[in-house]
């Protein structure tokens, strides 16, 4: 990120107020870090014992040792990985067809997309939930997978990106004998790979964190993603497991996203950059 | 017959009329350019011919098969754009190779069309890069060669010269030259240069307000050119065009321009319009400056362009027709200078009053 | 191949999204609008009631006062979330190492899912176990009840969703700060304008699409705000926290009033909608569905 005026030196006032916001940032982080090294029994009836050592593992070492979590983490990562490929496939596909080809109702069936950007999920959650019943699609990876694929940013974001192709290659290739879809696999989307990880990224994050749908649909604990499964924990925590393996869960359940997010740092703040043109 | 036809071609844009009802037909290995200005049309013909586009009316015909109902890839044309269009996720070999996998040619073989046509081309060494590792230059060579490999029976070429710079320009229009010489396929390339038609075309075909305007070789475009529209458009600098009134004379035409000045010139008066309103077209080059009152005419000079071994100069007649002659190099005229203007007659060509161009017998 | 052919192979490589989107979001949609005129329960059946559930929420004191809370609450994310996320991102628009260390510190949070943040903050709120708790105590003082006292709810669910959302915003405008062309800053030096006025005359001016598209992102956002209060209040004390989407969630999922919750789906659909469209108005994004060819 080039800076405009990088030569000037912050105020020192500035840097103080910085530091202080870091710091407001930075403290619910490194509590809960503390809270989930501290062996459960210590902090019944007081929490800030957590300030101070000893500090132990056995809260992670539970989590391994606890079946339930194991499974919401591999529900939400097959349901978070399903939408994203799904998303990648049709958005991709959806993309190109806008962006390159005509066909009958194309502008009037782009702007019916466009309009599913200002539908928020809350509205349609009712009889979205009765859908899936009548096809016996909740508590499965399908019904949990579906309704992710349906967002129209990203048919919205792959038409934008394909349109700023020149079309001069497309008809390359068709002197080239390319078939329109081996055009579009062998020549357009080999093209667009950063869009496809920005869209990933964005998808991804979208996924894990969602708790709306999986809330509603995921009913059965063996079916709960870890947003789902968090939530349940927290909402009895009293009565089952301790404050440092409620918290330890927590580090758990983040730490497949801080990953994403600091192998993809680029790509969100390349999506940011564009979504501030547009 | 073989070769490419072109039967009444027609094509609108949105109830825009681009070309209407185009006729042209190409020989077998002969290589033609599209002449004419910007939004002529030229590119649109281009591409109804490569299946990029399609016509509203009219047919293409392609070695006694008509193409104009085939996907462009079936249709044997290979094209070169004018940004050269090379995929750019691909090496050079992959690019070249990619109209051949479509076409299922067997892996041994394409390898082989490759290696020959890069090497033809010398762009070996190129064969494993990808195009944003290659000067412009080399990229044009590469999408020639993506051309090559197919073997097409007809080259397309859209403005292919025009990205590159001035020198890089000349060189690759003598290496253009030189292939066609090796490829057994005719050619058609679009061009706003001239220079670049002149040199390398068999015929030239010139373009303007949706028709075609006259398609002969380089040489006949400019000594008879069809009309006065191709007569300016092409030389530089262009032909200088006046009104003049035809003179009563012999089989051949003499005429009065409208300063009252007589030139005998030698269009036959055959076939010549009726009325008197001409226009009298000429070359700089049959326009000389001599001393005042010593040739044709006088002229007061109102711009002298000097371009080293001789000088072009713009001057005006009484009656205010603007007329542009030659010089040497060294010439002394002014700005503001009376000269004399010697004018051949011979050289002059005439134009009816719809334009069409009249010249003196071929010969 | 035909033209004809040619012509619909388009609608091919659509179908697939259109399909499940039609399926999916546009039908439950509409079946949405049709329900909200019945009077529905969970066993089906359904009598046409017009707009009875309407009348009804019109009627409804829990409901308007759900209302009322998600404004309020959006009311004190949004101006604040702007404004610190405008000045993190002036102060961080530098090439300097600590800048970039410190725009992933006031980012991070960003990445967290909604239940792992009212996980930490159910911890740093509760006056008996929390972190402000313990601070507070430390201090020698009373701990504020944050989630049970009527008045300090929203504040504690708006201080929450600040944390957890302040990095979004803080990225959008590092991005439009780059886009201000330098020779804007050269040209505001040579005629010798101070900092001061540079920031008001330039760079503030040039951040108006931005922050028209940061207010209403987020104003459409927090009007949907929905896990804070179910987590953390449940939307108590005594529906002093209940949110609008919560009311919808309890009505549907809780009492299985179908109907009646589908009446409020649609009128917070009509408000987002609303909102969504003054966006697109004021930054010009309706343009963009065109085919600027
Ligand atoms: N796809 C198109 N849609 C609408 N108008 C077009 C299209 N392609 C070309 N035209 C118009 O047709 C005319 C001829 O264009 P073109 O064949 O590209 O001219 P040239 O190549 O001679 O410069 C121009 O006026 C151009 O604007
Ligand atoms: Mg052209």
């Amino acid at each position: 990120m080039a800076a405009s005026r990088s030569d000037d030196r912050l105020p020192p006032l500035v840097w103080a107020a910085l530091l202080t916001a870091a710091a407001l940032m930075v403290a619910p982080l490194v509590w809960t870090l503390l809270l989930s090294l501290k062996s459960n029994a210590e902090l019944v009836g007081n929490s800030g014992a957590a300030l101070g050592g000893p500090y132990t593992l056995e809260n992670y070492g539970a989590i391994f040792g606890n079946s339930s979590t194991m499974r919401w983490l591999l529900n939400s990562a097959i349901v978070s990985l399903g939408t994203t490929a799904g998303v990648l496939v049709l958005a991709s596909l959806a993309g190109y067809g806008f962006a390159r080809l005509d066909f009958p109702f194309r502008r009037s069936l782009f702007v019916l997309v466009l309009l599913g950007l200002a539908i928020p999920s809350q509205a349609v959650i009712l009889p979205q939930h009765q859908l899936f019943a009548t096809l016996g699609l909740h508590n499965s990876y399908p019904g949990l997978i579906l309704p992710g694929l349906i967002g129209p940013f990203g048919v919205f974001f792959m038409t934008q990106y394909m349109r700023a192709i020149p079309k001069e290659l497309d008809e390359a290739a068709m002197l080239d004998g390319a078939s329109r879809f081996t055009i579009f696999w062998r020549v357009i989307l080999p093209l667009t790979i950063p869009a496809q990880s920005t869209l990933a990224v964005f998808t991804f994050l979208g996924s894990w964190n969602d708790y709306w749908w999986p809330l509603i649909s995921a009913t059965r604990s063996d079916m709960y993603t870890l947003t789902v499964g968090l939530a349940a924990s927290q909402m009895n925590y009293a009565q089952t497991s301790g404050l440092g393996f409620l918290m330890a869960q927590a580090v758990f359940a983040s730490i497949p996203i801080f990953i994403v997010y600091i192998i993809f740092q680029k790509q969100i703040v390349r999506a940011m950059a564009g979504a501030a043109l547009k | 017959m073989p070769g490419l036809q072109l039967r009444n071609i027609r094509k609108a844009f949105k109830g825009t009329e681009v070309l209407a009802g185009v006729d042209l037909d190409v020989a077998p290995r002969e290589f033609i350019a599209f002449l004419g200005p910007s939004g002529s049309g030229k590119s649109t013909l281009l591409r109804i011919v490569a299946g990029l586009e399609t016509s509203d009316e009219g047919e293409v015909i392609l070695d006694d098969r008509r193409i104009d109902t085939l996907p462009p890839g079936d249709r044997g044309v290979a094209m070169v754009f004018q940004h050269y269009a090379l995929y750019p996720h691909m090496t050079v070999r992959e690019n070249m190779a990619f109209g051949l996998k479509n076409a299922r040619v067997p892996r041994a073989e394409i390898d082989g069309l490759v290696t020959d046509a890069a090497r033809t081309l010398e762009i070996e060494e190129l064969l494993d890069r990808k195009p944003a590792q290659m000067s412009g230059g080399q990229r044009q060579r590469v999408a020639i060669g993506r051309a090559i490999v197919k073997k097409p029976r007809l080259f397309l070429l859209d403005e292919p010269l025009s990205n590159l710079d001035a020198a890089l320009r000349l060189r690759t229009r003598v290496e253009l030259a030189q292939l066609r010489q090796r490829v057994d396929a005719g050619v058609i390339m679009v061009t706003h240069d001239q220079a670049e038609a002149m040199t390398l075309a068999d015929r030239i075909v010139v373009f303007n307000d949706r028709r075609i305007q006259q398609v002969a070789p380089p040489m006949e475009i400019y000594s008879r050119p069809a009309n006065s529209f191709v007569a300016r458009f092409v030389g530089s600098p262009a032909m200088t065009i006046i009104p003049a009134r035809l003179a009563d004379g012999g089989a051949f035409a003499s005429v009065l321009l409208g300063n009252g000045t007589r030139l005998d010139t030698q269009v036959p008066t055959d076939g010549l319009p009726g009325s008197g309103a001409v226009e009298i077209g000429m070359r700089p080059e049959g326009v000389r400056v001599c001393g005042q009152g010593q040739g044709t005419t006088d002229a007061e000079v109102q711009l002298v362009e000097r371009l080293g071994e001789r000088s072009l100069v713009y001057a005006r007649l009484d009656d205010g027709a603007a007329i542009t002659a030659e010089d040497a190099g060294t010439t002394s005229a002014k700005v503001g200078d009376r000269v004399g203007l010697s004018i051949d007659g011979a050289a002059a060509h005439l134009f009816g009053p719809d334009g069409t161009g009249y010249h003196r017998a071929a010969a | 191949m035909t033209s004809a052919e040619r012509r619909w192979q388009g609608l091919l490589f659509v179908a697939p999204f259109l399909l499940l989107y039609l399926l999916i979001l546009i039908y439950p949609l509409l079946r949405g609008l049709w329900l909200s005129l019945y009077q529905v329960d969970l066993f089906g059946g359904g009598t046409f009631v017009g707009l009875a559930n309407y009348a009804r929420l019109a009627a409804d004191p829990v409901f308007g006062q759900s209302l009322i809370n998600t404004f309020l609450v959006t009311l004190m994310i949004v101006p604040l979330l702007t404004v610190v996320a405008l000045a993190l991102a002036l102060a961080l628009n530098r090439a300097t190492r600590s800048a970039a260390i410190l725009r992933g510190v006031f980012f991070s949070s960003a990445v967290l899912s909604v239940t792992i943040v009212t996980l930490i903050w159910r911890f740093i709120l509760a006056p008996d176990a929390g972190l402000l708790g313990e601070l507070w105590t430390a201090l020698g003082r009373e701990p504020l009840p944050f989630l049970s006292a009527p008045n300090l709810v929203l504040p504690a669910l708006a201080m929450t969703t600040i944390w957890w959302s302040v990095g979004f915003p803080m990225l959008l405008f590092l991005a439009g700060l780059q886009q201000i062309p330098q020779d804007m800053y050269e040209a505001a030096a040579l005629d010798r304008a101070s900092k001061w006025t540079t920031f008001w005359r330039v760079t503030l001016p040039s951040l108006r699409r931005t922050t028209i598209l940061v207010v209403m992102l987020q104003t459409a956002a927090q009007l949907q705000i929905f896990g804070q209060s179910q987590l953390l209040t449940a939307g108590g004390p005594s529906g002093a926290s209940r949110t609008a989407v919560l009311f919808l969630f309890e009505t549907a999922f809780g009492r299985w009033e179908l109907g009646y919750a589908s009446a409020a789906a649609e009128i917070l659909f009509l408000i987002i909608l609303a909102v969504t469209l003054t966006q697109y108005m004021l930054t010009g994004r309706v343009r963009a569905g065109e085919d600027g060819r």
